[in-house]
């Protein structure tokens, strides 16, 4: 009971560095919140790995470690060194963006906690800590879809991005802890190019229009 | 029902590893000359083509090659993506020999950049390859996933604007919808566990037999996220927005890179995946057939409206491909085998288009219908080409689309989805208007000046034409004797009809 307590704690801890992540305006803060969010990630996989007696999560949390908390932190700090420091004016201000992620938060939390059959394919994963982890991890995949329509400011894009693959990334402890830490390898490593290329060819959009704004990437459109 | 046999084959993983060795070759030495890059990227394609053929050869012979505990499987299905690949490949660096050289100052192709590219194009083959070839329902994730890695700067090759903006536009559009597919793959592997083994939950090949157990509203929010994840890498209406935007950046090759066998990679993955529910959930049949439907039509539309020629062949892939998505989802052998000979047709027919598109480009320097009716023309080859094109495409008789397209029409009448079977007609009219008329415009409409001694208005040189006479006359010859691909049609789709089935 007290090693589930622990689990559920560091998952409302993921989730709030998850919404810090989101709304600090300043990109290099954003992005310790997301160093951050990512150690508690990894270490839900170390928790979940020690609760399940299951070595192959240590790897996991190994993974995680190396690519979410060390490797892409660096690469945006990397980036955000050559690039303006602030967050680009969002649409929407800093009340009214909290006030929307609120109610995301609250309408997934009470539909994906209540009716957790329609996305839960098997028993276990209906019962806590599983429960409480799944329905986390589709909170921060919204979270991180939210970045991804609201936001302008490229970099910040990339850590919706992130926050996107890393709600998936929460959802395999509850549906695929079996599988092999290869395979999550590979995902996590994909996420990594992933970001760089994102990042470089950022670079080169404000090399060439001088802004990380997504929103005047608009030569295209017709 | 033919008896397939399973057998071990080191062919089955050469096929991705030696291009992507290749790959490896030329960005290490491929600065240094043309021979480390043109030259290992030739033969590197040549070998993979022949590993290609030697797998079509085996899988024809009823053999299904298998390495690696079975994580790797080769059936007809990959068999005919792999073959395709490496002809598309073949065609696509003959063809970027002069076309990336003259068509740009040499300042944008330096050695360094031309050696990036055709790495990045082995790799995205090796890629490709791997996606393919993997028989593991995560793996497909990643493997797809790399493919989208290994083309974004082929995209933005110039370092333009327009291509910087184009290659983020799909790398970041590309990777969200692929991370949704990612948890529409790990919602079936987990649905399947209580039926299968660790191991055996994540192959495709075991995932088919107890796909009937799996409850509906898993099977729904699944196949939900496998339209909406792999329809993006597919161009599939209303996750296209990246593709028209990287059809016109980038280098013409690319082009018909993406349109030929990028785009087909989402395609199959959506024939692993979603496809494996078609017989048991009806519903799966009929969201799949709305959204084809849409996509197909207003896909076209769209195509009508422009003035880019590259963007109206991209709006075009949109609509085209919604065929072969249509025909895999209804789950039947005439639709799936209609569904596959669209793929192979539409390879053909879009990279010959996208060539003929890229040579019309590289003379006249210019991808607007309105500035290319006034140019005059002395471009035969390209003429011919683009008619054959234009016409195949459009589903007209004696040409290969005309072929594929009417095995579609029956297959969606016969499933008893006769709005859909109308839908399809009425977009085939509007593909041959869209494509008459921009043939018209460009090559017969009287050019508004004169200029006889204008210096670009010759036809391509010989390493530009060959592709893209090599590949209108696959449209004349696939188009009369059908039968000839008919053996390896037939297997990839018996394939895909054994995994349904167990």
């Amino acid at each position: 009971m007290i090693r589930g307590n622990l689990i559920v704690t560091l998952m409302i801890a993921h989730l709030i560095a998850s919404i810090l992540a989101v709304e600090i305006r300043n990109l290099k803060s954003a992005t310790i919140a997301l160093c951050v969010q990512a150690f508690f990630l990894s270490s839900i996989f170390a928790a979940f790995a020690h609760l399940s007696n299951n070595p192959t999560l240590y790897w996991w949390s190994l993974t995680a470690l190396v690519t979410k908390v060390v490797v892409i932190p660096w690469l945006l700090l990397v980036y955000i060194r050559k690039l303006p420091k602030a967050e680009i004016t969002p649409f929407m201000g800093l009340t009214f963006s909290i006030s929307i992620v609120s109610i995301i938060l609250v309408i997934f939390y009470r539909f994906i906690h209540t009716y957790i059959e329609f996305v839960a394919p098997t028993p276990e994963a209906m019962v806590e800590p599983a429960r409480s982890c799944l329905t986390i991890s589709f909170m921060i995949f919204a979270l991180g879809l939210y970045v991804l329509i609201a936001r302008k400011d490229a970099i910040k894009v990339v850590i919706g991005l992130c926050l996107l693959e890393n709600g998936v990334h929460l959802s395999l402890i509850t549906l695929a802890p079996g599988l092999p830490s290869t395979t999550f390898i590979g995902i996590a490593t994909n996420v990594v190019i992933a970001a760089w290329l994102l990042l470089y060819l950022t670079g080169k959009i404000f090399a060439i229009i001088g802004s990380t704004d997504t929103s005047i990437l608009s030569e295209l459109r017709r | 029902m033919t008896s397939i046999e399973v057998v071990e084959s080191n062919l089955a993983i050469l096929v991705f590893i030696i291009p992507t060795i290749f790959s490896l070759i030329i960005f290490a030495f491929g600065r240094f000359s043309r021979l480390l890059r043109e030259g290992i990227s030739f033969l590197g394609l040549l070998i993979t083509f022949l590993i290609s053929a030697a797998i079509c050869q085996k899988v024809l012979s009823g053999y299904v090659l298998s390495a690696w505990n079975m994580t790797i499987y080769v059936d007809g299905l990959s068999a005919l993506m792999e073959i395709l690949g490496s002809l598309m490949g073949l065609v696509i660096v003959f063809y970027s020999l002069k076309y990336l050289k003259r068509h740009r100052p040499p300042e944008e192709v330096t050695p360094k950049r031309l050696s990036l590219y055709y790495g990045l194009l082995m790799l995205f083959l090796g890629t490709m390859n791997w996606t393919c070839a993997t028989n593991n329902i995560v793996m497909l994730f990643v493997s797809l996933e790399a493919t989208t890695l290994a083309t974004t700067f082929l995209i933005a090759f110039y370092w333009g604007r327009r291509g910087v903006e184009a290659g983020y536009k799909y790398l970041l559009l590309v990777t969200v919808g692929v991370t949704f597919a990612l948890f529409g793959c790990v919602l079936v592997y987990s649905a399947s566990l209580p039926y299968l083994s660790g191991h055996e939950a994540q192959l495709f090949t075991s995932i088919g037999g107890i796909a009937e157990k799996i409850p509906s509203s898993i099977v729904l929010l699944a196949c939900a996220f496998f339209i909406a994840g792999f329809g993006t890498k597919a161009g599939l209406m209303p996750f296209h927005a990246w593709l028209p935007d990287a059809h016109a950046e980038a280098p013409a090759p690319i082009s018909a890179l993406l349109s030929g066998i990028v785009i087909k990679v989402g395609v199959y993955a959506l024939a692993r995946t979603a496809a494996v529910f078609s017989p048991s959930y009806s519903a799966v049949v009929v969201f799949v057939a709305i959204i084809a439907s849409a996509s197909m039509f207003l896909g076209i539309c769209l195509a009508l409206v422009q003035d880019d020629l590259k963007r109206m062949l991209a709006y075009s892939s949109v609509s085209q491909i919604a065929y072969v998505i249509e025909g895999i989802g209804l789950g039947t052998y005439l639709g799936i085998y209609g569904g596959l000979f669209h793929l192979l047709n539409h390879t053909i027919i879009k990279g010959l288009l996208l060539l003929t598109a890229g040579a019309l480009v590289y003379t006249t320097r210019t991808r607007s219908i309105q500035e290319l009716q006034k140019i005059p023309k002395k471009m035969p080859i390209t003429l011919f080409c683009f008619f054959i094109g234009a016409l195949a495409i459009a589903g007209m008789p004696p040409l290969n689309g005309f072929m594929s397209k009417l095995t579609l029409f029956l297959a969606v009448a016969q499933r008893g989805l006769l709005w859909a079977a109308v839908i399809a007609i009425l977009t085939s009219l509007l593909t041959a208007a869209c494509f008459v008329r921009a043939a018209y415009r460009i090559f017969w409409s009287k050019p508004a000046t004169q200029l006889a001694t204008n210096p670009h208005s010759k036809d391509v040189p010989a390493s530009m034409w060959l592709g893209m006479g090599i590949l209108a006359l696959l449209c004349i010859v696939i188009g009369i004797y059908p039968h000839l691909i008919h053996p390896i049609l037939d297997s990839a789709t018996q394939c895909i009809l054994k995994i349904l089935g167990g």
